[in-house]
C-alpha cells in the first residue's frame, strides 16, 4: 500500500538521484554520514538527536542546582525525592502515547508539539516558591522525555535496515547525553550570572531560561527544517494515496501478550531507569558527601551522562557484533553480562569512600549501564514486527518506571543514606537483570536453551497475523523482516548468500 | 654501628612526632569543647528577620567565673548563624555531627575577628540566608584555626531563643515578565505552525 503512494511521489519528483545520499528502494538512506546535514536524512538525524538532547537538558536542569534551590524553597529530602520521581513518571505514559502520535501525525509534528507544550513548564521553573511548585514543574518538564520514541521512530523512517541500528543508537545516546551536559551547563550559567552580580536565589532562576530557550529553538528548527519521511511529510503522503493503517486493538493485543516485551520493559528499567535516577541524585551526592563545590559536583555528575556519547552506541554496535557470531543468543548473553557488570559497579560505588575512587567507579558504572541500554534496543526490534512501535514504547516506558521505583525505594526519604541507597540499588540491578535468562525465541533460542527445531523466523512473525489477514497480504512486511533477520540464528543458521543486513528495524504501523 | 642505627631510629621518631603535630590534627569533637563564651543576641525568641534588611547585634564575652588564663590560646572569634533542629529535620545537608569536620549545623559566618575578652558586632542578615529557624554560636579558634571553645545563644537542646529568618524569594519582576513572555511565544509558535500545516493540507 505504501509503495503505491511512493510510486506516485517518485513519478512526480524523479528518481533516487534527487537524494544526496545513497538510498534503498524505500528511499531510506543506506549510509550514515555523521558530519553531514544532507537533506532529508542526516538533517532529520541532527534535528531529532539535538531536540531530544534539549529535552534531557531541561528535565535534569534542577538536580545540579539543588544545593541552591533546596535552600531557596526550604525543601526537605522528601520533597526533593518526590520531585525526582515526578520528573520521570510523566514520561511513562507519554512514551506510549508518543508512539501512537507518531503514527497519526508523523514524528515531526508529534515531537515538536510535545516539546513546545512542555517549554512553559521550563520557563515557569523560574517562578516557583514552594515544594509543590517544584514538583509540578519537574513533572510537566519530564513529559518531554517521550521524544525518545519519536527519535527512534524518525530514524527508522529515514534509515535502511543496515544502518538503522547505528542511527537509533547514536540518536538515543547523544540525546541521553543531555542529562550529563546539563550538570555542566547549569552550574556554569549559574556561576556566571552570580559573577555578573546576582544573588544566589535570583541567579538560579535566571539560569533556567537557558534550557527553555534551547528547547523552544530546537522545536522550531524541527518544524521548519524537518521532514517525516524521505519523500515528504505525512500530510503530503496522505494526499497522494491511501496508506493502510493497522488495527490499533490488534497491535495492542500482540504487544501486551508478548512476555518478552514485558521482561525487556523490566530490565530496561534497571539500565536506563537507573541512569535517570543517577542523573537526579549524583550531583547532590558528591556535593554533600565529599564537600566539593557546586561546579565540581556538576562536572563529576556530568561525566556520567556524557559517557553516553560512546557508551550507548557502543552497546548497540556490540550487540550487532555478537549477533554476527552467535545470533540472538549472543545478543541476550551480551545484554545480561553487561547489565550485570553495571550492577556490580553500582554496588561498589555505594561502598567507595574516597572521592577519587568514586569518580573512577562512577565512570565504569556509566559505561556498562549505558551500553546495556544500547544492547536492550538490539533485542527489542525482534520481539515483534507488527507491534514494534508499541513494544518500543513499552520498553521506553518501563525504563521510566524503573527510575520511579528506584527513587521511591532508595532516595525518597531519609531512611537510607545516599551511599546505602546506591549500594542497594546495585543489588536490585543484579536481581532484576536475571529475567533476561527467561527470554526465549523459538526460532533462535535464548540464553539457556537452544531454538525449537524446525521453527523459522517466518513462523514467529507470521503468528502475529490471523489467517484472514494473511490472505489479504497484510503480513508481507513481516515476512520481509523475517527474511532479513535470518542472521539472528547465528553462524550455523546462515545459509548461502542471505542478506548481510544487520538489525532490520522498520517503521511500525505505517507501511503495513 | 649500633650508634648509627639508634640515631636513625631517633630521627625517624622525631619526624613522626613532628608529623603528628604538623599534619591533620585529631578530630575536634563538639561534646568535648568547653563552653567558655557567653553569647547573646538582640533577637528574641520567635523574632522574624528579613534577609537583606533586618539587623541584629551579637555580643560575646568570656565567662568571668573561669580562672584567669583560660583564654590564653584564643586567637580568633568566629560567629556563625546556625540551624535550629526544626530546620534540620529531613534535611541531611544540615545535619549536626559531633565530629566538627563533618558538622553542618552552622553554615553562615556572621563575623570573624581577632579575639578579645568581650566583643560585639552588628549584623545585617545577608541576602543569601535561606528561610529557616536559627540561633547564634561563637567559636574561639587558636593560632592554627582549630576550634577550642564555644558559646551559643541557645541551650544544649537548642530549643530556646530560636528566631526566624525569611529569605528573599528571588522572584524579580523581570523574571516574572520574561517567563510569561517566553511561554506565550512557545504557544504562539506552535499555533502558527499548525495553521501553516492546515493551509498546506487544503
Amino acid at each position: 500500500m505504501a509503495k503505491k503512494s511512493l510510486e506516485v511521489e517518485v513519478e512526480d519528483e524523479g528518481d533516487a538521484a534527487q537524494f544526496k545520499m545513497p538510498v534503498d528502494s524505500d528511499h531510506k538512506a543506506t549510509e550514515f554520514w555523521l558530519f553531514s546535514f544532507a537533506k532529508p536524512h542526516m538533517r532529520a538525524f541532527h534535528l531529532s538527536w539535538f531536540s531530544f538532547f534539549c529535552c534531557f537538558v531541561s528535565s535534569f536542569a534542577a538536580p545540579p542546582l539543588l544545593p541552591v534551590i533546596r535552600d531557596n524553597l526550604s525543601l526537605t529530602t522528601t520533597d526533593i525525592g518526590n520531585a525526582g520521581i515526578a520528573s520521570v513518571s510523566g514520561a511513562v505514559f507519554a512514551r506510549l502515547a508518543m508512539g501512537a502520535a507518531c503514527d497519526l501525525v508523523g514524528p515531526r509534528l508529534a515531537s515538536a508539539s510535545l516539546i513546545l507544550i512542555t517549554t512553559p513548564a521550563v520557563y515557569c521553573s523560574s517562578l516557583i516558591d514552594s515544594a509543590t511548585g517544584f514538583l509540578l514543574v519537574r513533572f510537566f518538564t519530564g513529559f518531554s522525555l517521550a521524544t525518545f520514541v519519536s527519535t527512534q521512530f524518525w530514524m527508522s523512517s529515514m534509515f535502511s535496515p543496515p544502518k538503522v541500528g547505528l542511527a537509533n543508537g547514536v540518536a538515543g545516546g547523544w540525546g541521553n547525553m543531555g542529562g550529563g551536559a546539563t550538570q555542566l551547563i547549569m552550574p556554569l550559567v549559574y556561576e556566571l550570572i552570580k559573577k555578573i552580580g546576582s544573588t544566589n536565589f535570583i541567579a538560579w532562576r535566571i539560569a533556567f531560561f537557558i534550557p527553555g530557550v534551547m528547547q523552544t529553538c530546537s522545536a522550531i528548527a524541527v518544524l521548519m527544517f524537518g521532514q517525516d519521511m524521505p519523500d515528504g511529510n505525512y500530510n503530503k503522503l496522505h494526499k497522494a494515496g491511501e496508506k493502510h493503517k493497522d488495527n490499533f486493538s490488534e497491535v495492542f493485543k500482540h504487544a501486551v501478550t508478548n512476555y518478552r516485551g514485558w521482561i525487556l520493559a523490566l530490565t530496561y528499567g534497571y539500565c536506563f531507569g537507573v541512569e535517570l535516577t543517577i542523573d537526579n541524585i549524583i550531583a547532590q551526592y558528591f556535593y554533600d558527601r565529599f564537600g566539593v563545590n557546586i561546579s565540581k559536583a556538576g562536572t563529576i555528575a556530568a561525566s556520567f551522562g556524557l559517557a553516553n556519547i560512546v557508551s550507548r552506541p557502543g552497546g548497540g554496535l556490540f550487540s550487532d557484533y555478537l549477533s554476527k557470531f552467535f545470533g540472538m543468543r549472543g545478543r541476550l548473553w551480551g545484554l545480561w553480562v553487561v547489565q550485570t557488570l553495571g550492577g556490580i559497579f553500582c554496588v561498589i560505588l555505594g561502598r567507595t569512600n574516597s572521592l577519587a575512587g568514586s569518580i573512577v567507579v562512577l565512570l565504569l558504572f556509566s559505561l556498562f549501564c549505558q551500553a546495556a541500554c544500547g544492547l536492550t534496543f538490539g533485542v527489542v526490534p525482534f520481539v515483534s514486527r507488527r507491534s514494534l512501535g508499541l513494544i518500543s514504547g513499552m520498553g521506553g516506558g518501563g525504563g521510566n518506571v524503573g527510575a520511579v521505583l528506584t527513587q521511591l525505594i532508595f532516595f525518597h526519604n531519609s531512611k537510607y543514606s545516599t551511599e546505602d541507597g546506591i549500594f542497594y540499588m546495585g543489588i536490585m540491578i543484579l536481581v532484576c537483570t536475571l529475567p533476561i535468562a527467561l527470554i526465549h525465541f523459538p526460532q533462535w533460542g535464548g540464553m539457556l536453551c537452544g531454538p525449537k527445531p524446525g521453527y523459522t523466523p517466518e513462523d514467529y512473525y507470521q503468528s502475529e497475523w490471523s489467517h484472514h489477514e494473511q490472505q489479504k497480504g497484510y503480513h508481507t512486511a513481516s515476512l520481509r523482516f523475517a527474511e532479513n533477520s535470518v542472521r539472528e540464528g547465528g553462524r550455523s543458521a546462515r545459509g548461502s548468500g542471505h542478506s548481510k543486513h544487520t538489525v532490520p528495524v522498520e517503521t511500525s504501523l505505517t507501511d503495513v | 654501628m649500633a650508634g648509627l642505627r639508634l640515631s636513625k631510629i631517633t630521627i625517624a621518631l622525631l619526624l613522626l612526632l613532628i608529623a603528628c603535630h604538623v599534619g591533620p590534627s585529631m578530630a575536634v569533637l563538639f561534646n568535648q569543647l568547653p563552653k567558655t563564651l557567653i553569647v547573646t543576641a538582640t533577637t528574641k525568641s520567635g523574632d522574624v528577620l528579613h534577609a537583606g534588611e533586618d539587623k541584629f547585634t551579637v555580643t560575646w564575652a568570656l565567662n568571668t567565673s573561669l580562672p584567669s588564663g583560660a583564654d590564653a590560646n584564643y586567637k580568633t572569634v568566629k560567629v556563625l548563624l546556625c540551624y535550629a533542629p526544626i530546620s534540620q529535620h529531613d534535611r541531611k545537608w544540615r545535619k549536626s555531627n559531633n565530629d566538627l569536620k563533618k558538622d553542618k549545623t552552622c553554615q553562615f559566618t556572621v563575623v570573624k575577628q581577632d579575639y578579645s575578652a568581650t566583643g560585639k558586632h552588628e549584623y545585617t542578615v545577608a541576602r543569601d540566608i535561606p528561610t529557616a529557624s536559627y540561633f547564634v554560636r561563637a567559636y574561639a579558634l587558636d593560632a592554627s584555626d582549630t576550634k577550642v571553645a564555644f558559646g551559643q545563644t541557645t541551650d544544649a537542646n537548642k530549643t530556646v531563643n530560636i528566631f526566624e529568618v525569611v529569605g528573599i524569594t528571588g522572584r524579580t519582576t523581570g523574571i516574572f515578565v520574561s517567563a510569561i513572555v517566553f511561554s506565550a511565544f512557545s504557544g504562539l509558535a506552535l499555533a502558527f505552525f499548525y495553521v501553516v500545516e492546515n493551509k498546506k493540507k487544503k
